[in-house]
């Protein structure tokens, strides 16, 4: 079982340690924005705060990381997620809450209505009449970042727009999901060679599940999503650490 | 992580150039962090007593697509607005200039994604200037025949995006019924549901096959009634009437000033069309009306666009009946080379003129390709439009002139 300096440290439950900013204030920079001269194929590493081994000499004795700039970003508390799991005197039945939590959120996925470009035609064509989403349990689209689950990419990121879309995601609560529908979300697709464009979102925010296509046929983004209903009823009870660059497992 | 640079400072840029993120385009600030430029910048970024700017966009699900409006309120009203454009724009002119005669009309299709036809069709005319080459005509029957099917989708999927922006979520999806049987029909024809790719230089990619008359045949009998159905859900609904009729009234002169085409100078009262005004294809051959409306307000907008789907309903069983048999591609080497020269080529689609300029300086690529887009043009009257309305207003004013931003910012 997990111990923690103090009940619930870190895990976003009590008054001191809930995220000190919200995340549209001014000068709360998004993380993955702010992580400019890290090569952007390798995982950002965040230092773990939110658990401390059993074993006192494990993991380097729990010292603060050698690294310099992770300490900063320690001290910064930008890092930190309130990742939405159960904690403090709760944090006897995480296992089992989890796996019931997942299993439900599984069957329930909010995307955000957030289309780009062309792919977004295809997105809600997959939501109306013909090929209706919602039989799934994906329900119809929410306008805000604050209520949605899955972030559908829909449509060619361009650079200006890369700043604002990983903003829309940093304000999606935990836990949270990202689709890539189309070629140019994938890889950059037919724009690969624009000057304006971002050759795939990975660069920029993590990705669960890649449609391609140019655009995927509403059938297509449809079997996206049962994929990624898959993919979270299999990574029940334990999320990996997000990392920018693909997290598909292999099997999925 | 250190708090966000002074204003006019940046941090030193990633060593990837194509990863650098706009910082300040993730801050949703409304006002630019940088001095005025012009002296409508400074006007309009000065508040008067009582206003206040409100951002909307880039991410807003009523702005039809990735759009930013810096709107300026006083109270409900909007006094001033200043659009930020730029969040689509993927450089398509330039791609084109790097790719031969033939890729390039794949670079032309997502411009305007739900009229891709419309975005082909006057870049191909102008190639086909260039080269001088004679287009079968069954090949001009099929695109007639196919652009308009792609009129009809665009046309029926405004009147969907058209209530929703008003709040009205049901017709969205009848409309979407509608634009999903054509798209069906021209993945048929054309092997895609959304960006077809099918215009060639001297004709089209493929002739009419069984399945697409078959789906056509069965769409057509019933298309009229369906479509009745679909305006019987918004033109007698007195709601939707009365909010839409008088306002963002266009008058003729601004229209012109404002280089305004399509349905939107049509509900204006002037009756240019270029299918008539500067006839290409077989439109010559083709017995079809120019819907207009004097009024120039939202509803107006909204009629005329309904009443071109009827028109076009009409095109399409001229284009059955008169179509001739023949070859559909002209023949042509793969790889051409106009003589150096410029063409100018420009169509009449679902929003207005799309017209396509293109240099060439004898080699096998564009030097230059400059494309109209009607989005751009009729978004640029939203400034004249939206002023004195209200917020909710806005949003329908600016729907009602339909534009995509895959075309506004190209």
């Amino acid at each position: 079982m997990a111990l923690s300096k103090k009940p619930g440290a870190g895990l976003g439950v009590g008054p001191d340690d809930a995220t000190q900013t919200s995340s549209d204030a001014t000068g709360n920079t998004p993380s993955a924005l702010a992580v400019r001269t890290t090569a952007v194929s390798e995982p950002i590493v965040v230092s773990n705060t939110l658990w401390r081994s059993v074993d006192p000499n494990a993991y380097q004795g729990s010292l603060e990381p050698e690294i310099t700039h992770l300490r900063e970003l320690e001290a910064s508390g930008a890092g930190r997620r309130d990742n939405a799991r159960w904690s403090g005197p709760l944090e006897v039945i995480p296992t089992k809450a989890d796996y019931v939590l997942d299993l439900i959120r599984a069957n329930s996925l909010w995307p955000l209505l957030s289309g780009l470009a062309c792919c977004a035609m295809e997105m809600m064509s997959s939501a109306t009449s013909r090929n209706d989403m919602d039989r799934w349990g994906m329900f119809p689209f929410r306008a805000s970042p604050r209520q949605a689950d899955v972030l559908i990419v829909a449509g060619t990121l361009t650079t200006k727009m890369a700043g604002p879309l990983v903003r829309l995601w940093e304000q999606m609560p935990e836990p949270k999901w990202c689709v890539a529908m189309g070629d140019c979300t994938c890889s950059g697709g037919r724009y690969k060679r624009s000057y304006a464009t971002v050759e795939g979102i990975d660069r920029v925010m993590p990705v669960d599940v890649y449609v391609p296509g140019c655009p995927p046929r509403p059938e297509g983004l449809i079997y996206g999503m049962m994929k990624l209903q898959q993919l979270v009823k299999d990574r029940r009870g334990h999320w990996p650490d997000r990392a920018i660059g693909p997290t598909v497992p292999a099997d999925v | 992580m250190t708090a966000a640079p002074p204003h006019g400072q940046r941090e030193a840029p990633s060593d990837d150039p194509r990863v650098q993120l706009d910082q300040d385009a993730g801050v949703f600030e409304p006002v630019p962090p940088y001095p005025p430029r012009t002296e409508r910048e400074a006007e309009f970024y000065t508040l008067g007593d009582g206003e206040m700017f409100i951002n909307m966009g880039p991410q807003h699900p009523s702005t039809h697509g990735v759009l930013r409006i810096v709107l300026k309120l006083e109270g409900e009203v909007v006094v001033d607005l200043d659009p930020v454009l730029g969040y689509l724009h993927r450089g398509v002119e330039k791609l084109c200039e790097n790719a031969d005669y033939h890729h390039s009309i794949a670079y032309l299709d997502p411009l305007e994604y739900i009229s891709s036809l419309f975005c082909e069709w006057p870049g191909v005319l102008a190639f086909e200037k260039l080269l001088d080459v004679q287009v079968p005509r069954r090949a001009e029957y099929i695109r007639v025949l196919s652009t308009e099917l792609n009129r009809i989708l665009s046309h029926s999927l405004f009147m969907g995006w058209m209530a929703l922006d008003l709040g009205g979520l049901t017709p969205i999806l009848w409309s979407f019924i509608e634009r999903d049987e054509i798209a069906e029909m021209l993945a048929a024809l054309t092997g895609q549901r959304l960006l077809y790719n099918y215009l060639r230089i001297g004709g089209v990619n493929g002739d009419i096959n069984h399945e697409f008359m078959s789906r056509l045949g069965d769409w057509m009998s019933r298309a009229t009634n369906q479509i009745e159905n679909n305006l019987g859900l918004l033109n007698q609904n007195e709601i939707f009437v009365r909010r839409m009729r008088g306002l963002g009234k266009l008058d003729k002169e601004t229209a012109f000033r404002m280089a305004v085409t399509g349905p939107n100078l049509r509900a204006t009262g002037v009756p240019l069309d270029f299918r008539r005004a500067h006839p290409y294809s077989v439109f010559p051959e083709l017995e079809f009306d120019i819907p207009t409306r004097d009024e120039g307000d939202c509803l107006a907008r909204y009629l005329v666009r309904m009443d071109e789907i009827k028109q076009s309903l009409r095109i399409i069983d001229q284009c059955i009946h008169k179509m001739p048999d023949g070859p559909v591609m002209a023949k042509l080497p793969r790889l051409l080379r106009p003589r150096p020269g410029r063409a100018y080529a420009a169509v009449e689609g679902p929003r207005g003129q799309y017209a396509a300029y293109v240099v060439s300086d004898g080699t096998d690529q564009p030097f230059r390709m400059r494309i109209h887009d009607p989005s751009f043009v009729h978004l640029q009257s939203v400034g004249v439009l939206m002023p004195g309305h209200l917020i909710a207003d806005a949003m329908a004013v600016m729907a009602s002139l339909d534009p995509i931003m895959g075309g506004v910012d190209k």
